[in-house]
């Protein structure tokens, strides 16, 4: 098996997250025998960032190579080089469902806005799922969904809670508590331990489909599909056996409860991060926090009072208001920017770990105030290899559909896909021609 | 969302003679309990006076006089007299039943007295189990009206139990029995208490030797389905379709006809009657929104009352039509188990001592099992308390290694038990995969585990062949029973395979049968609740089926043995059979799944984790040490579960839950309601006691107060950090109370200040505030239905207290309009309004909890079937179990639909 360079110097900077990687010069020694010439693989990230973003803020006054950063965007001075800022990339919003359980839910969405589902907007597979069938076959792990969702009071439903999806009714969900991440990333044994269970419930499965109608065997299919991603998954584990045990990384030890909110964003980055550098997986996504879910928040060392994002963004032609939800744009950036200078810092091959990714900064809405789904705000980090012309801003035609940069995404990272959603074509900037 | 009809009022109450059994009951009043403001009510307009009214408090369950299992428990079933008082011993061990005994102590020469009640005359054998220990007394015991005489001596080295005092054939009439203890000295051995000595009786079990009369009070069963109509029948005459599309135009196409389509509605397409049969959801909508006066708006041009009433006749018509047609209701989806029910099913399958992992879901925690509905009482005092009352906000785990996966969210408006959104990923089957492993392999498990020795234990001497036919044996029974269903042949064959190949490798009997057990934890057949397709439009559901469906809706959890058993000889199809099940269920203490799981969610009270009153505003939501993590005011979460479970245990009036005299509250709650500082008085020992507090029943004398609506939880979960929500308020109350939730709000929602003191500094109320906001017609049309329902809460702040005026001095608006008629001023007029229209809640109580039995959404086609039971439910004025049974023998309950394509009712 083909395998590239991990350097010794790629320690993660956690921001308390207790992940020490004090045997990376055994993992160096023992774990890359490839030739120096093979590319590391490509991969893609998602940064999920709920309920908009305050415009007036957000959007940049020029374009092209020496474009001024809006004042939401002034935290990426310090890698503007490596990152695309494109406008004016559009969903289109279907009406009579919620406003919010759209945006999270169809995203991602590979389903074009006149394919509703039965739960009354277009979701079907997601373009990271989507990603994942291609870029996934050799890893430990298709594909990884985080969240930062603290909420523990149950508000809102699944569709506000989750942008990955298998298909309709098929969520990916996201993982909420870092130690399970990484139970689940590094604890090998857990995973072995189930493999003489797996045949045996496979037939349970099967006899079962003949008797059911097709809306169960709809449901079924997930079980069998899960078996079968448990089973891939624990055979390519094994593989990895020796250089994960060698790894050896400490499991974060704090609780996510007692985590302020920067610290747990930062420690579900670093554990995306440790994943996306270890091969362990090559597509993941990240939700800071979900959407709409009035429930108050507490942003500590940013904000006195816990904070009400949803209900600030129907209040931001209140000036105070807007002053607020300005500044908690700005911490998002600044978190998805700390991220991305940990790929940055993160030697690989013959450059970083960042110079091997696309790392894509978004929402599903543009303005919460009106539920805009026009001109969603969307930074990638990295070329994945590639030689695009970051350090740019693109403002591309009105209306242009946000799947033809799904659609773009997906053919970088090398699946054959040519139509997505209501892609209308790709991206140029972003296809590295 | 369904909509029933408003003003078709079924039943006329008033006129309904009351045949039911009207039992006395007192309420036990605790000093702190009795509230001393009352505020007039006034009985103007509309609302009847209370003499016309039902009273909902009459209703009660056929209070058993002997508890069901024939067991007087001393802590519960004996007068409290004197110095009598309950002792917990749980400390002393478990061989006391319920926990607990009654305790008396006395001088030499003084007398016990209590009594206990005996439902019917007759010849009984009566057990006394009493307590011994070192300084209990010597006590002569007379039983009044018989010639019992005994004398017992209740020393003993150490407190135990003492050997059982039994008397046989005694003749006792029905009703109060006086016994008497009469202390006349004590054992020489014994040590004195206090100058006296003590006396302690942990139960009376009474066994009728005579052939008691047969019960002619048995519940019919037998369903007329065709006697009921689905819709009240109109008194208008309908409107042929040509009348009707002319009416309307005159009447709707200018807001909602080709050029303008007011929320997206445009009346010009139904040009046929077809083309509106087509669309039945909208011609429900049209129908509802004429009958309810919400359109046309109030400032449009109106029809005349008795054309009104025609169209409505005529779209009646129509639904009717439809629903001869479409009496098959909407398929339900194979799902698999939620967090919750996956934990119940372990738990019982394997007889394990508690729950596997630490369940959020379970609200009310309690060291003390208070819980006992086969009693028919429910305690008058209760100590429970909260998980997240407590400091201690990540849980410990249970047994070690296990943990839990994530909890499943409820769908909009209804329940986390649908198929489409419980999904299985490559993630929650790892879970599953561990979970299994985890369980049986953690050290505490042989010890938690009830069939450890029924299943994992063996013989020292069996060869390995005669392991694998033991294991076999065992197998057949447990797979039956973890796989709820008849058990073919290859399952056991397959299982069995899987042993012995364990066996083999393991060389342990115990190991291999804890790996099979792992992996069943896992299989498709335990985590699903499956139903074979549908042969035909509907089929019956086999009796495994059936018995799959019931213990879900009433345990969440898998069926016992005795229902297996009703399911597997086929006898649980028989309505007599299916109703006993039911009444057995329902007497378990399993079925606090309906509080725990059903209560929890249908009230949304999850909400109130996150709420968060401002810490200078609201400095009582929090307790006085001062740190916000510690909330006061989560105790609050309990009170309306308390009244529920009360509800439920002693099968009252659901309309108590609207309206009711009592409420379960700890003394710094209502210390708290009474505006006084809760943690006041050094004297209180529960003060710094943030894990458990005592809640006592409290008479409320104040209507002000009582049932969920009016309750602090709900009322502080609905509202914002410095001002009250009256529009989540609404709309809480308009999707829980009458389960018409409003659609999703317009993406121009306009702001509003977040502090009601900013609001009324400039002069304004918030209900002025909000209503300049209501711009265009369609905002004012959705929250004409909304907003009355929040603003007649205005009077609660924002954590739920009483407050006659706004901070600032500003009155408060409370009125509004309840059905569209109604007219009330204030909380107690609208408590009224709805308690004139009982039915209205019965039916949105009825279809939350159809919903939540069914694991799916209801539909049009389910009309007919929720008005059967609501016809019965309000006949039975609303009692907690009428409508469980109603539900259990509804056809959609008892019928599958075939799965035909995937457009699930929306």
């Amino acid at each position: 098996m083909k395998r590239y360079t991990l350097s010794r110097r790629a320690a993660l900077r956690g921001t308390g997250a207790a992940i020490a990687l004090p045997l990376l010069d055994i993992m160096q020694n023992n774990w890359c025998h490839a030739a120096s010439d093979v590319a590391p693989p490509k991969r893609a990230a998602f940064f999920y960032i709920p309920n908009g973003v305050v415009q007036s803020a957000w959007n940049p006054v020029d374009t092209g190579k020496d474009f001024t950063l809006s004042p939401t965007m002034q935290p990426l001075e310090s890698i503007r080089n490596k990152v695309l800022v494109l406008s004016n990339l559009d969903r289109i919003k279907v009406a009579g469902t919620d406003g919010h359980a759209q945006a999270s839910t169809c995203w991602l969405s590979s389903a074009a806005p006149d394919e509703l589902s039965p739960a009354g907007y277009p979701l079907k597979r997601t373009i990271d799922q989507i990603i994942a069938d291609k870029a996934g076959r050799e890893t430990a792990f298709r594909s990884l969904e985080l969240s930062c969702n603290p909420y523990e009071d149950n508000r809102e439903s699944v569709y506000f809670d989750n942008i990955s999806w298998y298909g309709h009714g098929h969520v990916a969900r996201s993982l909420r508590d870092p130690q399970d991440v990484f139970n689940r990333l590094f604890r090998i044994d857990q995973h072995a331990a189930s493999s003489s269970i797996l045949d045996l419930v496979m037939e349970d499965a099967r006899s079962l489909r003949p008797r059911l109608g097709k809306l169960d065997r709809e449901k079924l299919e997930e079980y069998t599909q899960s078996v079968r991603a448990v089973e891939q998954q624990i055979q390519r584990v094994r593989k990895r056996q020796s250089d994960i045990t060698k790894l050896n990384p400490e499991a974060p030890i704090k609780p996510w409860q007692a985590m302020h909110r920067d610290e747990f964003i930062q420690v579900m980055g670093d554990l995306m991060i440790l994943a996306l550098r270890t091969d362990l997986t090559r597509v993941a996504t990240l939700m800071t926090a979900p959407e709409r879910w009035s429930s108050p928040l507490k942003v500590e060392g940013w904000f006195d009072k816990p904070i009400q994002h949803h209900g600030w963004t129907h209040n931001q032609q209140n000036e105070d208001v807007r002053r607020q939800l300005e500044k908690l744009d700005r911490f998002h950036m600044e978190q998805f920017v700390q991220l991305v200078q940990k790929m940055d810092a993160t030697p690989e091959g013959e450059g970083t770990l960042l110079d091997n990714m696309m790392f894509l900064l978004g929402s599903g809405l543009s303005s919460g105030e009106l539920h805009i789904c026009s001109n969603l705000p969307t930074v990638i980090a990295g070329t994945a290899g590639g030689q695009r012309q970051t350090g740019q801003h693109v403002r591309y035609a009105e209306g242009t559909p946000i799947a033809n940069l799904w659609l773009s995404m997906a053919q970088v990272m090398g699946t054959e896909q040519t139509r997505i959603g209501d892609s209308t074509g790709v991206l140029k900037e972003v296809v590295c021609t | 969302m369904m909509v029933a009809p408003m003003y078709s009022t079924i039943f006329q109450l008033e006129q309904t003679i009351v045949a039911i059994t009207l039992v006395a009951f007192v309420f036990v009043l605790s000093p702190a309990a009795a509230q001393t403001q009352t505020l007039p009510i006034s009985e103007a307009g509309e609302t009847a006076a209370p003499s016309n009214r039902f009273d909902y408090h009459a209703v009660r369950g056929r209070r058993p006089l002997v508890s069901r299992s024939g067991r007087h428990e001393g802590e519960r079933d004996f007068a409290l007299l004197g110095k009598s008082r309950v002792q917990g011993l749980k400390h002393y061990g478990d061989q006391w039943s319920g926990g607990a005994h009654l305790l008396w102590d006395g001088s030499v020469g003084a007398t016990m007295e209590t009594s206990f009640d005996v439902e019917s005359e007759g010849v009984y054998d009566l057990a006394f189990q009493l307590t011994v220990a070192s300084d209990y007394g010597l006590f002569e015991m007379s039983l009044a009206g018989t010639d019992v005489k005994q004398s017992v001596d209740l020393y003993g080295p150490k407190v135990e139990l003492a050997p059982l005092v039994k008397l046989k054939d005694v003749r006792l009439k029905s009703g109060k029995q006086s016994l008497s203890f009469k202390l006349v000295g004590s054992n020489p051995k014994a040590k004195k208490f206090q100058g006296g000595y003590l006396l302690g009786l942990d139960y009376l079990q009474l066994t009728r030797k005579d052939q008691p009369q047969s019960d002619t009070n048995a519940f019919d069963p037998t369903i007329d389905r065709s006697s009921v109509s689905a819709n009240s029948p109109s008194r208008a005459t309908p409107l042929a379709f040509n009348e009707l599309k002319v009416t309307m135009n005159r009447f709707c196409y200018r807001c909602h006809g080709g050029g303008s389509t007011e929320a997206d509605v445009d009346l010009t397409a139904f040009t046929h009657r077809e083309t509106l049969l087509a669309d039945i959801d909208t011609a429900r909508k049209i129908r509802d929104t004429l009958a309810s006066h919400e359109m046309p708006p109030e400032d449009k041009k109106q029809p005349t009352r008795e054309l009104r009433a025609q169209m409505v006749a005529s779209l009646d018509a129509m639904l009717d039509e439809y629903l001869s047609k479409h009496r098959s209701s909407a398929p339900v989806v194979m799902r698999r188990l939620n967090r919750y029910e996956y934990n119940n099913a372990v738990r019982d399958l394997l007889q394990l001592g508690g729950d596997i992992y630490p369940l959020p879901e379970k609200t009310i925690r309690s060291n003390a099992p208070y819980f006992d509905p086969a009693s028919g009482r429910f305690p008058a005092v209760v100590h429970v308390g909260n998980r997240t009352l407590g400091k201690n906000q990540v849980e410990r785990q249970i047994l070690t290694g296990v943990s839990p996966f994530a909890i499943d969210l409820q769908a909009e408006g209804g329940f986390n038990n649908r198929g489409r959104e419980l999904s299985v990923s490559p993630i929650l089957l790892e879970s599953f995969l561990k979970l299994g492993r985890s369980i049986v392999s953690s050290p505490e498990f042989d010890r938690y585990c009830g069939s450890t020795n029924s299943l994992f234990a063996v013989p020292n001497e069996l060869t390995l062949a005669q392991q694998s036919d033991l294991a076999r044996e065992r197998l057949s029974t447990f797979l039956e029973v973890a796989f709820r269903g008849e058990l073919e042949a290859t399952v056991l064959d397959r299982y069995h395979r899987f042993f012995v190949q364990r066996l083999e490798q393991t060389q342990s009997f115990r190991l291999s049968m804890k790996d099979v057990v792992a992996a069943v934890l896992a299989s498709p057949k335990f985590i699903y609740i499956s139903e074979s397709a549908a042969s035909e439009t509907e089929s019956r559901l086999s009796g495994y089926e059936l018995a799959n469906r019931l213990s879900f809706f009433l345990w969440s959890s898998i069926p016992d043995k005795l229902l297996l058993d009703a399911a597997r000889d086929g006898s649980l199809a028989q309505p007599a059979v299916l109703d006993a099940q039911v009444t057995r269920m329902l007497e378990d203490p399993r079925c606090q799944a309906l509080s725990q799981n059903f209560a929890r969610q249908w009230l949304r009270l999850d909400q109130l984790v996150t709420a968060v009153p401002d810490f200078d505003r609201f400095p009582q939501y929090y307790s006085r040490i001062g740190c916000e993590q510690w909330k006061f005011g989560l105790q609050t979460m309990l009170e309306p579960l308390l009244l529920f479970e009360s509800i439920m245990v002693e099968d009252r009036s659901i309309m108590l839950l609207v309206d009711c005299n009592y409420a379960y509250r700890s003394d710094e709650l209502q210390s708290w309601y009474d505006d006084k500082v809760p943690f006041a008085g050094r004297e209180n020992r529960e003060r710094f006691n943030t894990n458990q507090q005592l809640f006592r029943k409290r008479v409320l004398n104040d209507r002000r107060y009582g049932g969920v609506i009016t309750s602090a939880g709900t009322l502080t979960m609905t509202s914002a950090p410095l001002r009250t929500s009256p529009i989540t308020r609404g709309a809480w109350v308009a999707t829980v109370i009458f389960n018409e939730p409003p659609p999703p709000p317009p993406d121009d929602v306009p702001p509003i200040e977040a502090d009601d003191k900013v609001i009324e500094a400039q002069g304004l109320t918030l209900r002025e505030r909000l209503q300049q906001h209501q711009v265009n017609q369609s905002c004012k049309s959705c929250h004409a239905k909304i907003d009355p329902l929040g603003f007649a809460l205005e009077n609660f702040d924002a954590v739920g207290r009483w407050r006659d005026a706004y901070g600032s001095g500003l009155e408060i608006d409370a009125s509004g309009k309840l059905f569209g008629t109604r007219e009330f001023r204030d909380v107690v007029e609208m408590k009224n309004a709805l308690l004139k229209h009982p039915e209205s809640f019965m039916r949105a109580f009825c279809e939350h909890m159809l919903s939540y039995a069914l694991g799916r959404e209801l539909g049009i086609a389910d009309e007919p079937v929720v008005e059967e039971i609501v016809a019965r439910f309000a006949a039975d004025h609303g009692q907690f179990s009428t409508v469980v049974r109603g539900i259990v023998q509804s056809h959609p309950f008892r019928y599958r639909a075939q799965q035909i394509d995937t457009k699930e009712s929306k």
